[in-house]
């Protein structure tokens, strides 16, 4: 059956050649290749339940009064997004998990992509063929934080409504043209005519997924092309891919591990609690609460613009608020296009124009190792940065003195953190037979009370090292010929 | 199995596992006592405090065991704020004598014998009964530390002693300050206590009544533990570096609905979507969504994965 | 997804069933693969349990944890499958250089450059035309992109609605008296019929418990003690800095401490910024008490309220 409906296709697609070798294609096993892997199924999960969810949410700032079941709210004056928002949360059967899930993805999706994001940049694997890979990447993940923001807020509530008017005065903190853009954006002065809710809608439901799905497409697709990279090792070399096989094997554990993915966001979703609007109630741009955080990958802009000293220039009839436009508008840019750039920047630096599919040991490479683990750590700072005040509380330590700390922490760690690491790169490189994988020894006494020691049986993930690489078999002899009936033997030639 | 015990999964997994009793219990001293509160939906007392006040939440009649003078009298005197669910009751005299031994005994070395104040302590007379209630039933008089804010705490006296020093210090300035409210929740507005919350309270105790640090070294504190009449007390006194809400701006009706939204909502809260993660809002999602949810993942790529 | 290797044309030989690379990885395949079926099965049950909650209770947490054992047995049981019950490997695969060789790509630039040479050297003129219409095209698509999505800001960010004699009143419409706040009282007022309008907010504080005929309240900033109104103070909520509401007042240090990034205002020195990052004072509302009592603007801000933007001065 099978034979008879591929001849079908193949005649009307010509699609058996290609296909064979798709499922024959090679995937690395190694752990920290299956990173960006968490971050496409969660991916997954936020399109499905966003489906979910934009069947019963309006994305309208008009106002009624709200007659849910949410008691400390009956009877008030809310706008639409807040009152489906929260009609989802209690009204709608299964809608408080699919909200919750959904909300866990995100944090979920961005966090994936960062870690994944780190492997790559770590091993090297940017480098000459992937630099329109990593490209494509960062794009995704400023796409994503943008989503997620964009998703956030449009419940409508007291702390996400916040964020909006902190995003507003960034817009009109740029110089020339921010005025206008904030009135743009808006419809008008701060809140606007109201259609501010509308357009994060369509934007995060229509146009930052199709964008993403297009980069995601190419992302999978140069992925397929250029073949994945692998570690150095037995049999691996520059010109070949040693691993599983697309079918059946690497296809059961990926499927395998997009079920696992989903259940772990599931669960999140259903047993943890995440952004309970209701608590909150519905944003008024003249009320707000104390101890007030955007979600996680927003917190390092946050953490900026709350450490930044209060440098506003004014001058010849015009001011440029540079305690805005410095942390919320310069910073990132600086941050995303260094982070763009990285693989030219360090061509330019190592003059190295080869291909490279093998990776390199993070080790290997001091300078490259210590830049990002200070990049990192000038991230971690900022996102810090952004609770100064639950720190303050929890810690009991005065609110000054820990913004004190932050304004300095924020350059003397990253220095620190990065000389650190140089030095413990460059000590482990140094070290004999560091890292690696040493085989249990089984010591085993003598009758006449000599010890010796046998080296234990390799164990499954050490690699396979006993066994050479063959490629995958096209054909495998599951009936002996002798014994093939006539009908079924699928064998053209033979 | 033994493989699961190697410390590739050890670590990583201890790592996950300490954050996820972290993350889910809560983060701040205050919200820990509120975790008792924010399990799943359950709705269960919130204090763990031995505070007789606790008993007067719900009913019309006077606190307690001890008698005031009745109703009926009282009510005469605030007939007009007797609608709205909140009077303001006068301690019998017979508290007097005895208040002033108490006060005499544990309050007038700092605040001096005529409550005047020292170098030590501020001057108590005009504050009124109801102030020196709020502090001395929450356990925040006596101090502990004088060199930083005055924490709540369990209380030295029962509420017969607390109201018998109240009294005395009310006798000293008759009329004057704020009096000892008595508030009947039932019919409250939470609405109206949600919208008059938001506006109000807010901006320094948080939305979920979590309290946060303020500049300083000052901090609003938790909700919590507050009952009715110490939330209405401390809406009418202002302690420390809280404001002053009098009537003209907040009336008694709305005093009396934020402090049955406290009660009610902020200390009960609806946690239909599971732990409630200390209430604190975005910064313990992210612990739990990095840490938990994507360390989760990560060590099911150790399994899946090789390591070389 | 063409491949470089040429077409197949002839058979190519089997694998043998018992080729070590085709064994499964665990050393009791049976056993292994009881475990993935009890997973598998958990997983139905799973399944089964969630549609039985989403019927019966719809209790968030039980339709989490039903769906979250049914994913994560399925899940469970097809990794234990992938990894120990299918051939083990290792399995490779050549990379073949999918780069053009030199030859082709000369014949690309060729195509491009002979080509293209031919037809727009020799047509520069419309080549030109073509650039120019272009052009045009996109810098005027541009306009309906962004300029129709709102109005130009033009005076609106220099203007509030707080003219001469505004009547302050609450958001609920009720108009407030020179006694209605108690020394250390707080209040968000806003000019009468402009109720909830996010740049006239306004936070009214007392200072001090002064009569009509008393003298001001002293303020530091110069020329500003009659701004006061028997020592009712009034400065716009919005905050300099991002425009977040300053919300949060501490009566025995009087400041106002904005709750988004915690800058501090000494509500003494007309809310200058003493700590964080707003850059400038809250723009000061000069009161004044009318006849009846009740408090009133004596006109509108000195200067725009809220975060600074390019064409403040």
């Amino acid at each position: 059956m099978i034979d008879s409906s591929l001849r079908w296709v193949d005649d009307r697609l010509g699609v058996a050649k290609g296909g064979r070798t798709f499922l024959d294609k090679i995937f690395p096993d190694h752990w920290s290749f299956m990173l960006g892997e968490i971050a496409l199924y969660s991916f997954v999960v936020l399109l499905g339940t966003g489906v979910f969810l934009s069947l019963y949410y309006v994305p309208s700032a008009h106002e009624i009064v709200y007659h849910g079941s949410y008691i400390p709210l009956r009877g008030q004056r809310v706008s639409e997004a807040y009152a489906t928002s929260v009609g989802l949360s209690f009204d709608v059967k299964s809608g408080l998990l699919m909200r919750q899930a959904h909300h866990w993805a995100a944090d979920i999706f961005l966090g994936s992509i960062a870690v994944h994001m780190a492997r790559v940049f770590f091993t090297g694997a940017f480098r000459k063929p992937r630099e329109f890979n990593w490209i494509v990447g960062v794009t995704m993940l400023i796409l994503g934080i943008v989503n997620g923001f964009l998703g956030y807020s449009l419940p409508d509530d007291l702390v996400s409504g916040t964020g909006i008017r902190i995003a507003y005065s960034i817009m009109e903190s740029i110089p020339l043209v921010g005025s206008y853009l904030g009135f743009w954006v808006f419809g008008g002065n701060y809140p606007g005519s109201g259609i501010i809710l509308e357009r994060f809608f369509i934007l995060h439901v229509l146009i930052v997924p199709l964008l993403i799905l297009g980069l995601l497409g190419a992302h999978l697709g140069l992925l397929v092309k250029q073949k994945h990279t692998q570690f150095p090792g037995k049999g691996k070399t520059e010109h070949n891919v040693v691993g599983s096989p697309m079918f059946p094997t690497f296809m059961a554990k990926t499927t395998g591990f997009l079920f696992v993915t989903t259940a772990v966001i599931f669960l999140l979703g259903g047993l943890a609690q995440i952004n309970p609007i209701w608590q909150f109630g519905q944003y008024e741009p003249f009320q707000i609460s104390y101890a007030v955080q955007p979600d996680w990958y927003m917190g390092w802009l946050d953490g900026a613009l709350r450490i930044m000293p209060s440098w506003e220039w004014v001058g010849w009839g015009h001011t440029l608020p540079l305690e805005v436009f410095l942390p919320a508008v310069i910073f990132p840019g600086i941050i995303f296009n260094i982070l763009i750039i990285w693989p030219f920047l360090e061509t330019r630096k190592t003059k190295d124009l080869a291909y490279h599919n093998l990776l390199d040991r993070p080790r290997d490479r001091p300078l490259r190792t210590a830049a990002g683990t200070a990049m990192l750590t000038l991230l971690f700072m900022t996102f810090f940065a952004s609770s100064t005040d639950v720190m303050a509380n929890f810690f009991e330590v005065p609110l000054n003195d820990v913004l004190w700390f932050f304004r300095f922490a924020v350059v003397i760690a990253p220095v620190i953190a990065g000389f650190v690491a140089f030095k413990i790169c460059n000590e482990m490189r140094a070290a004999e037979g560091i890292g690696k994988r040493k085989r249990a020894l089984i010591i085993s006494r003598s009758s006449t009370g000599e010890y010796s020691t046998t080296e234990a049986e390799p164990r499954p993930g050490d690699g396979s090292e006993e066994l050479e690489a063959i490629p995958v078999p096209t054909f495998i002899d599951l009936v002996p010929p002798e014994l093939a009936t006539g009908a079924g033997v699928r064998r053209v030639m033979r | 199995m033994r493989r699961l015990l190697k410390a590739r999964y050890l670590v990583p997994a201890t790592l996950v596992g300490c954050v996820a009793v972290a993350g889910l219990l809560s983060f701040s001293p205050s919200a820990a006592q509120a975790s008792s509160s924010s399990t799943g939906g359950i709705s269960t007392p919130t204090t763990s405090l031995p505070q007789q006040v606790t008993t007067q939440t719900t009913t019309t009649s006077p606190i307690g065991t001890p008698t005031l003078p009745s109703a009926s009298a009282t009510a005469k005197a605030n007939s007009a704020s007797n609608q709205t669910g909140l009077f303001y009751a006068t301690l019998p005299k017979a508290f007097i004598a005895p208040g002033q031994a108490l006060f005499a005994a544990n309050c007038s070395t700092c605040h001096g014998p005529e409550a005047l104040g020292t170098t030590r302590a501020p001057n108590l007379q005009g504050l009124g009964a109801g102030t020196v209630d709020f502090w001395v039933s929450t356990g925040r008089m006596p101090l502990a530390n004088s060199s930083m804010q005055a924490t709540r705490k369990p209380p030295r006296f029962n509420r017969l002693q607390t109201l018998e020093i109240a009294a005395w210090v009310q006798s000293l300035t008759p009329g004057e300050g704020t009096k000892v409210p008595i508030v009947n929740t039932n019919e409250a507005d939470l609405e109206a206590g949600n919208t008059l919350f938001t506006l109000n309270c807010a901006a320094c105790h948080t939305i979920t009544g979590a309290g946060d640090a303020l500049a300083n070294g000052a901090y609003a504190p938790s909700l919590h533990l507050a009952t009715p009449t110490q939330i209405v007390e401390a809406i009418r006194s202002g302690p420390g570096n809280m404001p002053h809400f009098s009537e003209g701006n907040i009336t008694n009706a709305e005093a009396r609905d934020i402090a049955s939204y406290v009660h009610g909502v902020i200390q009960h809260p609806t946690n239909r979507g599971g732990f409630g993660l200390g209430g604190i809002g975005p910064v313990g999602e992210g612990f739990v969504g990095l840490l938990l949810g994507v360390g989760l993942l990560m060590l099911v790529c150790f399994w899946i994965g090789d390591r070389t | 997804m063409s491949d470089e290797s040429p077409r197949l044309e002839g058979p190519l030989p089997p694998a043998a069933l018992d080729d070590p690379h085709l064994q499964p990885y665990a050393k009791h395949p049976e056993g292994t693969q009881a475990i993935a079926a009890v997973a598998l099965i958990i997983g139905f049950l799973g399944f089964i349990g969630f549609g039985i909650t989403y019927w019966v209770s719809d209790n968030t947490q039980w339709e989490a944890v039903t769906l979250g054992v049914g994913m994560l047995g399925l899940g469970f049981g097809v990794i234990t499958w992938g990894k120990y019950l299918m051939p083990q490997g290792p399995f490779v695969e050549e990379r073949h250089a999918f780069h053009s060789t030199e030859d082709e790509r000369a014949a690309m630039t060729a195509a491009i450059t002979e080509r293209g040479g031919m037809v727009v050297k020799r047509r520069k003129l419309l080549g030109g035309l073509f650039l120019l219409g272009s052009t045009a095209m996109g810098v005027v698509l541009v306009f309906p992109l962004l300029r129709s999505l709102g109005p130009k800001p033009g005076r609106t960010l220099f203007l509030t609605n707080w003219k001469k004699n505004s009547q302050l009143v609450t958001v609920d419409g009720r108009r407030v008296t020179a006694d209605d706040l108690d020394v250390g009282g707080v209040l968000t007022v806003f000019p009468k019929g402009y109720e909830g309008s996010s740049p006239d907010q306004v936070i009214l504080i007392r200072l001090a418990k002064l009569g009509p005929f008393d003298a001001p309240y002293p303020l530091s900033p110069p020329g500003r003690t009659d701004w006061t109104a028997q020592g009712n103070v009034a400065y716009s909520k919005m905050c300099t800095h991002l425009g977040c509401p300053v919300g949060l007042y501490q009566e025995q240090t009087q400041q106002l401490v904005c709750p988004c990034h915690q800058s501090i205002f000494n509500v003494n020195a007309g809310a200058l910024p003493e700590f964080g990052p707003a850059p400038r004072p809250l723009p000061q509302l000069p009161l004044k008490v009318d006849n009846a009592g009740y408090l009133r603007s004596q006109g509108g801000f000195d200067q725009p309220v809220g975060p600074g933007f390019w064409e403040r001065p």
